[in-house]
């Protein structure tokens, strides 16, 4: 027998064993679902938009429930942003948010990146892209309030 | 037998007489088709002929002509007011736009219309838009009847670099300057293969139809209704842009040299679809970087631009290379400031 082994024993090991899950659990649960997004808890998002080479957000509209969460992907070669913000728009008309909404802004997304958001307030959201705006590229979210139980 | 041969002698004059008659007829054709061919190319080389009277006589007309010939020869002109202005500009990562021929929707704000034109003296494509090229329906111009560099079509490219530093010290055109560009940009096609533009080996202290600055200016309108550079584009506030030579790449290796390199950060000209704006469709508070490589190329003797296709290495969809750049660059990283 091994002098660890008759110093620890067999319940020794256990309670060892207990220590590293009490540590390293709570660590792998605290880690980010999506690459460049807020700290939204990894699930999958109620609707996905994706961000294109031809300026658009496709779908242009995307109809949720409050609560819900709505994920940007960038399927595109070039640098876009998400952003709902009227500090930040270059036209008034390009951005609306519902009374009480915060606005959100997901900075550059490099090609291939992620961005979500979760809605909480009911209305309706137009976004845009920063660098593009000019060519138009809006996007719109529709928040419908939460379902009843 | 006999009754055959008689009828046989009988026609032999007429054979020849028929024979002679389709020798005729055939000749006649025949000159009859050396003379339409003859007519075509006279009719075309009357045409060229035309045409070129018609651009030296626009060339005449560059509005600046009487600007550039006072500041041109001036070895000492003068610097910019409150000093030199440095630019930086980046972009790491993004794609970029580049522009396809097409045909260029034409703008009344710039241009007029048919009873009263603007716009039409100097180079083709590099200044004026001639009368003869713009599309005419119910009082209004329409489309230009030629493809040019500015217009609708465009097509993304991935992977755009740019690295750039611009020193603008002199504010005239003049016979120096002591102002400075250093400028590397690339972008990728689907195929991998990497185009790059580096600039530049000489700048141009004076402009050829419309003033350079002495080859950088800073903070100033062009393009549009200001008749520096072509009309086809839109008015547009420019923060800074550069004339000047330098070389055109493809995978490292020189397509072509010296070439004439054109850049300009502006506000934003592009509406949706990237359709290439009107005046009053501009973006004000929105940057882009444009990079042109032109199909012309200065005759500086002279004083005008002649056409030249710049040999890119990039092959269209229809098996054509495509004869210029005309590349946007819009995830900037800026700096400006003044001091060298």
């Amino acid at each position: 027998m091994s002098t660890m082994s008759r110093i620890i024993g067999l319940r020794g090991y256990f309670f060892l064993f207990l220590l590293m899950m009490g540590l390293l659990v709570p660590l792998i649960i605290s880690t980010p679902g999506y690459s460049n997004g807020d700290s939204t808890p990894s699930r999958a998002p109620d609707a996905v938009v994706t961000l294109t080479d031809m300026l658009t957000f496709d779908p242009y509209d995307v109809v949720i429930r409050a609560g819900q969460t709505v994920e940007w992907k960038n399927g595109s070669v070039l640098v876009h942003t998400v952003t709902a913000d009227p500090g930040l728009a270059a036209n008034k008309k390009d951005i609306a948010l519902p009374e009480g909404a915060k606005p959100f802004n997901s900075g550059n997304m490099e090609p291939g990146g992620v961005f979500s958001h979760k809605f909480t307030v009911p209305g309706t959201y137009k976004y845009f892209c920063i660098p593009h705006e000019g060519a138009s590229m809006v996007g719109v979210v529709t928040v419908k309030p939460a379902a009843h139980r | 037998m006999k009754s055959l041969a008689k009828f046989k002698k009988s026609i032999r004059p007429l054979n020849a007489f028929y024979l002679v008659g389709l020798m005729l007829v055939f000749v006649l054709f025949v000159s009859m088709g050396i003379r339409k061919a003859q007519a075509g190319a006279d009719h075309d080389q009357m045409m060229k002929k035309h045409m070129m009277k018609m651009v030296m006589m626009l060339q005449k007309l560059a509005p600046y002509r009487g600007y550039l010939d006072a500041h041109k020869g001036e070895k000492k002109p003068l610097g910019l007011l409150g000093g030199p202005i440095t630019v930086k500009m980046t972009q790491k990562t993004g794609g970029v736009f580049v522009s396809l021929p097409d045909f260029r929707r034409l703008d009344s704000n710039v241009l007029g219309t048919p009873k009263m034109p603007r716009a039409f003296g100097g180079t083709p494509g590099i200044n004026g838009v001639p009368l003869v090229l713009r599309g005419v329906k119910d009082g209004h111009y329409t489309v230009l009847k030629k493809k040019v560099p500015f217009a609708d079509k465009s097509i993304v490219m991935a992977d755009g670099k740019l690295m750039l530093k611009a020193v603008d010290a002199t504010a005239t055109d003049g016979a120096r300057s002591d102002d400075s560009v250093h400028m590397m940009a690339s972008w990728k096609d689907k195929a991998g293969n990497t185009y790059s533009v580096k600039c530049c080996k000489m700048l141009a202290v004076h402009g050829a139809e419309f003033p350079t600055f002495g080859g950088v200016v800073t903070n100033h309108i062009l393009h549009g209704s200001s008749r520096i550079g072509t009309a086809l584009m839109p008015t547009e506030y420019t923060y800074f842009a550069f004339w000047g030579m330098g070389a055109v790449m493809k995978n490292g290796k020189v397509m072509a040299k010296p070439r004439l390199i054109h850049g300009m950060l502006t506000e934003y000209v592009r509406t949706k679809g990237y359709k290439l704006a009107f005046d009053d469709e501009v973006t004000p508070t929105r940057l882009q970087f444009h990079l042109m490589i032109p199909p012309m190329m200065p005759n500086m003797k002279e004083g005008r631009f002649e056409h030249s296709a710049v040999h890119t290495g990039f092959k269209l969809p229809n098996g054509m290379e495509l004869p210029f750049w005309h590349v946007m660059f819009e995830n900037l990283d800026i700096q400006g400031k003044r001091g060298g």
